[in-house]
C-alpha cells in the first residue's frame, strides 16, 4: 500500500527513493509530545520506521546510535539550539535533514539551511507538504552525494540539463545561456525539489567571496525565468522568499508541497 | 485571537492591581514578574507642586515674618534697653553717694549690650544715650541736673559714652551675625529638606520606572507564552488534519489516534483559553469568586470526569474523608485549580502511574486540598518559583501559567497554596479554603 502511495508522487523522471525503512529508521527530534505523535502515525503509515527525540542530545545521541535514513528536527528545543544540532550533525554525517521552524524565524532556518540542512518546513505545516519535502531530500541523497556534480544530464520535468555540454532544454526548444545563469541553473537542477539558499547560490556560483548579493541572484532568477518560458501560476524557479531559490517540476504530481 | 489582545493592551496601571509589583525578585527575566505585588497606589504617589511649595514657605516664614511682627520686634530692643537701664539705675541710686562714678558707668555699660543684642545698633544707640544720661543726672554731682562739676567726672562721662557706644556696635555686630547664622542654619535646613523630597520623589520615580518595564516584560511574557501555546495545539491539529484530507487510506488503530490527538489538543485549547481568560480576569482586579457550599468529593469527581480523556492513562485516586465540611468556595473557579493542577501531573508524571486528590480538615476554618504525582517532583529551589507567571519547571513544555492562575485563584479565596512534601516521589500541590459557615 505504502509504495502504491509513493509512486504515486513521483511521476517526474527522478529515479525512486529507497523504499521506506530499508535505509534505516527517520529520526523525528521536537520537544513537543503531540506533534512527535502525529508525525510518528503519519511517517508509520507510510511505511516508514521512526524514531523520537525530544531534546538536542538526544537527537545527537540517535543519530549516532541508529544512522536514520533522514531527521526531521525542530529547531526550538529545550536543550540545545536546532541550528547547533544541524552544524554538529554535519561535522561527521550528511543524513538529509529538514528541519521545522516555528514562524517568524526566518533568520535560523536559513542558518540551519546554511550549515547544511536540506529543507525546511515552516509551522504549522500541512503533513503531506512535509512528507514531500522529506522525499525529495531522501531521492536527492540516494541519487547524488551533496556538493557533487550529479549525472552528466539532468532532468526536472520537461527541463533537460546537459552539464557537460553547457546545453539546456525546455519542451526541446533549447535555451541559450550565459555561464553564470548556466551555473545558477545547474546548481538547481542538481538539487531539484530542494532549497538552495542565496549564500549557497552565490559562492558555488559566483565565487567563495561571495554571500550577501542577493540583489545579483533576482536578477539572474528573472532572466532565467523568462528564457525557460516560466509563467505565473507554472513555474520551475521558485523563489523562497528571504531563504533562496528552488528548482521543481510544475507538472509533478506532488501538490501540495511546492505552491508557484 | 481577539481575547489575547484584550489581555495585553490592558494599559499597564490596570493591568497588575491584584498583584504586586513590589517585588521583582533576583533575575529580571519575565519569568520573575510576579502578580504577588504591593497595592498599585504605593507606585504612583507623587507630591504635588503646590504642596512641595507650601513646605518651602512654611520654612521660610522663621526668617522673615509679616511687618506687625518686625515693629514690635524693633521696639522689643529699646524696650528691653530701657528697662534693663531703670532696673539698674532703681538698684544703684540709693548707694550713689558711696559709689565711684567708673562703676556705675560699668554696670551701665550692660543694658546697651542688653538692647543691642535683643534691638540691633539703633536700639544700642538709644540705650546708650539714654543710660549716659541717667548716669549724668542720677549719678554725677550735682544730682538732678545735666551739670558735671568735676574734670574727673566729666572725662568719666565722656569715656563711658564711648564705652558703651562700641560695646553696643560690638553687641549689634555679634547680633547680626548669629542672625545670619541662623538664617542660613534655617535656609541650609530647608534646602536640606527640599533635597531629601527631591530624593524621595526620585525613588518613587524610578520605581515607577522599574515598575513599568516589569509591566513590558511581563506583557512580552504573555505574548510569547500566548503565541506558543496556542501555536503548539494548532500545529498538532494541522497537521493531522491536513495528513486526513491527503486521502491517505490509515487502518483504523492509526486513525483512532490521531483523532484521539485532535481531541487532546482541542481539548488544551480550551484549558488554555479558559486560563487566559482568568489571567485577563486577574490582571484587570476583577477576579471575585462566586463562593458557595461546595462538597469537595463531588467537585473532584465532576473535574476527572470531565478531564477523563486528559488522565486516561494515569489512575486517579480519591481520598476525602465523609466528615469533611463544605468548603465556602466558586465552583468553577476551584474546579480550574484542580484542572490545571491535574494537567501539570499529567504532563509530568509517568503513563501509568497514580495521582491523588485528598481533601482533609487543617484546622476550624480550613480545608487542605492536595494533588499528587509520582513524577520527577519540583526541585527545593523551584518550589516558590513555579508560582511565578510564566515560570516553567525543568523540562517543562506548559506556558508556566498554570500555577500562577491557581495561586491567584486560591489567593482570591483567603486560601494558601504551596509544594508540599511528597510522599512518593512525585510532586504534591497543597491548598488550603476555606471551610463554609466557619
Amino acid at each position: 500500500m505504502a509504495a502504491l502511495e509513493l509512486s504515486s508522487h513521483f511521476r517526474c523522471t527522478v529515479p525512486e527513493p529507497p523504499s521506506p525503512g530499508s535505509a534505516g529508521p527517520i529520526l523525528v527530534v521536537d520537544d513537543e509530545p503531540a506533534i512527535l505523535r502525529a508525525l510518528s502515525v503519519a511517517l508509520r503509515a507510510r511505511g516508514y520506521v521512526v524514531r523520537t527525540a525530544t531534546t538536542g542530545q538526544e537527537a545527537l545521541d540517535e543519530t549516532a546510535l541508529v544512522s536514520p535514513a533522514a531527521v526531521i528536527l525542530d529547531l526550538g528545543l529545550p536543550d540545545l539550539d536546532g541550528v547547533e544540532v544541524c552544524r554538529r550533525i554535519r561535522e561527521w554525517s550528511e543524513v538529509p535533514i529538514v528541519v521545522l521552524t516555528a514562524d517568524g524565524s526566518d533568520d535560523r532556518k536559513v542558518a540551519a539551511l546554511d550549515l547544511g540542512a536540506d529543507d525546511y518546513v515552516t509551522k504549522p505545516f500541512s503533513t503531506p507538504e512535509l512528507l514531500a519535502r522529506l522525499r525529495v531530500a531522501l531521492r536527492n541523497r540516494s541519487r547524488t552525494g551533496r556538493q557533487t556534480e550529479g549525472p552528466a544530464v539532468l532532468t526536472v520535468g520537461s527541463l533537460v540539463v546537459e552539464q557537460a555540454q553547457h546545453r539546456v532544454a525546455v519542451e526541446d526548444r533549447t535555451v541559450l545561456l550565459t555561464p553564470k545563469e548556466f551555473g545558477f541553473l545547474c546548481l538547481l537542477a542538481r538539487h531539484a525539489g530542494r532549497v538552495m539558499t542565496h549564500r549557497t547560490i552565490l559562492q558555488s556560483v559566483w565565487g567563495p567571496e561571495y554571500g550577501t548579493e542577493t540583489q545579483y541572484l533576482r536578477v539572474y532568477a528573472s532572466q532565467l525565468r523568462k528564457k525557460l518560458g516560466d509563467e505565473p501560476g507554472h513555474r520551475r524557479l521558485l523563489t523562497e522568499p528571504g531563504v533562496g531559490y528552488r528548482l521543481v517540476d510544475p507538472d509533478a504530481v506532488d501538490p501540495p508541497c511546492f505552491p508557484s | 485571537m481577539t481575547r489575547g489582545d484584550a489581555i495585553v493592551s490592558c494599559p499597564a496601571a490596570t493591568r497588575l492591581p491584584l498583584g504586586q509589583l513590589g517585588e521583582p525578585g533576583p533575575e529580571r527575566c519575565g519569568a520573575s514578574t510576579s502578580w504577588r505585588v504591593p497595592p498599585a497606589n504605593s507606585i504612583g504617589h507623587q507630591r504635588s507642586p503646590a504642596e512641595q511649595g507650601r513646605t518651602v514657605t512654611e520654612n521660610a516664614q522663621g526668617l522673615t515674618g509679616d511687618p506687625l511682627a518686625m515693629t514690635s520686634k524693633r521696639l522689643y530692643g529699646p524696650a528691653a534697653g530701657l528697662a534693663s537701664l531703670l532696673v539698674a539705675a532703681a538698684v544703684l541710686l540709693p548707694f550713689r553717694d558711696d559709689l565711684d562714678t567708673a562703676t556705675v558707668a560699668l554696670v551701665f555699660v550692660l543694658p546697651g549690650v542688653a538692647a543691642a543684642l535683643a534691638g540691633g545698633r539703633w536700639a544700642a544707640l538709644v540705650t546708650a544715650v539714654a543710660a549716659g544720661v541717667a548716669l549724668n543726672v542720677g549719678f554725677l554731682r550735682p544730682y538732678g541736673t545735666l551739670k558735671v562739676d568735676l574734670i574727673d567726672e566729666v572725662i568719666n562721662l565722656i569715656v563711658f559714652c564711648g564705652v558703651a557706644l562700641l560695646t553696643a556696635a560690638l553687641a549689634a555686630r555679634e547680633r547680626d551675625r548669629r542672625q545670619a547664622a541662623e538664617e542660613r542654619a534655617a535656609r541650609i535646613e530647608a534646602l536640606s529638606q527640599e533635597n531629601m523630597e527631591i530624593r524621595d520623589e526620585q525613588e518613587r520615580l524610578s520605581a515607577k520606572t522599574l515598575a513599568l518595564g516589569i509591566a513590558g516584560e511581563h506583557r512580552s511574557a504573555l505574548l510569547r507564552a500566548v503565541s506558543h501555546d496556542l501555536r503548539t495545539p494548532l500545529t498538532t491539529i494541522q497537521a493531522v488534519i491536513s495528513d486526513l484530507r491527503d486521502g491517505t487510506e490509515y487502518d483504523p488503530a492509526a486513525q483512532d489516534e490521531m483523532l484521539d490527538l485532535v481531541a487532546d489538543e482541542a481539548e488544551r485549547l480550551a484549558r488554555l483559553v479558559a486560563n487566559l481568560l482568568s489571567m485577563s480576569r486577574i490582571d484587570a482586579g476583577v477576579l471575585l469568586p462566586e463562593r458557595q457550599a461546595i462538597p469537595l468529593e463531588e467537585l473532584f469527581e465532576a473535574c476527572v470526569k470531565r478531564h477523563s480523556r486528559l488522565v486516561r492513562d494515569r489512575k486517579v485516586a480519591f481520598d476525602v474523608a465523609l466528615t469533611l465540611p463544605l468548603v465556602d468556595a466558586d465552583w468553577t473557579l476551584v474546579d480550574q485549580v484542580l484542572t490545571n493542577l491535574l494537567a501539570n501531573a499529567v504532563r509530568h508524571a509517568p503513563i501509568g502511574s497514580r495521582i491523588d486528590l485528598a481533601a482533609r480538615r487543617r484546622s476550624e476554618t480550613m480545608v487542605e486540598v492536595s494533588v499528587a504525582d509520582q513524577g520527577p517532583g519540583i526541585p527545593l529551589e523551584l518550589a516558590e518559583a513555579v508560582f511565578t507567571p510564566f515560570r516553567k519547571g525543568p523540562g517543562s513544555s506548559s506556558s508556566g501559567v498554570g500555577l500562577a492562575i491557581a495561586r491567584a485563584i486560591v489567593e482570591a479565596h483567603g486560601g494558601t497554596i504551596s509544594i508540599g512534601e511528597a510522599r512518593r516521589g512525585g510532586a504534591r500541590v497543597v491548598f488550603t479554603l476555606p471551610v463554609h459557615g466557619a
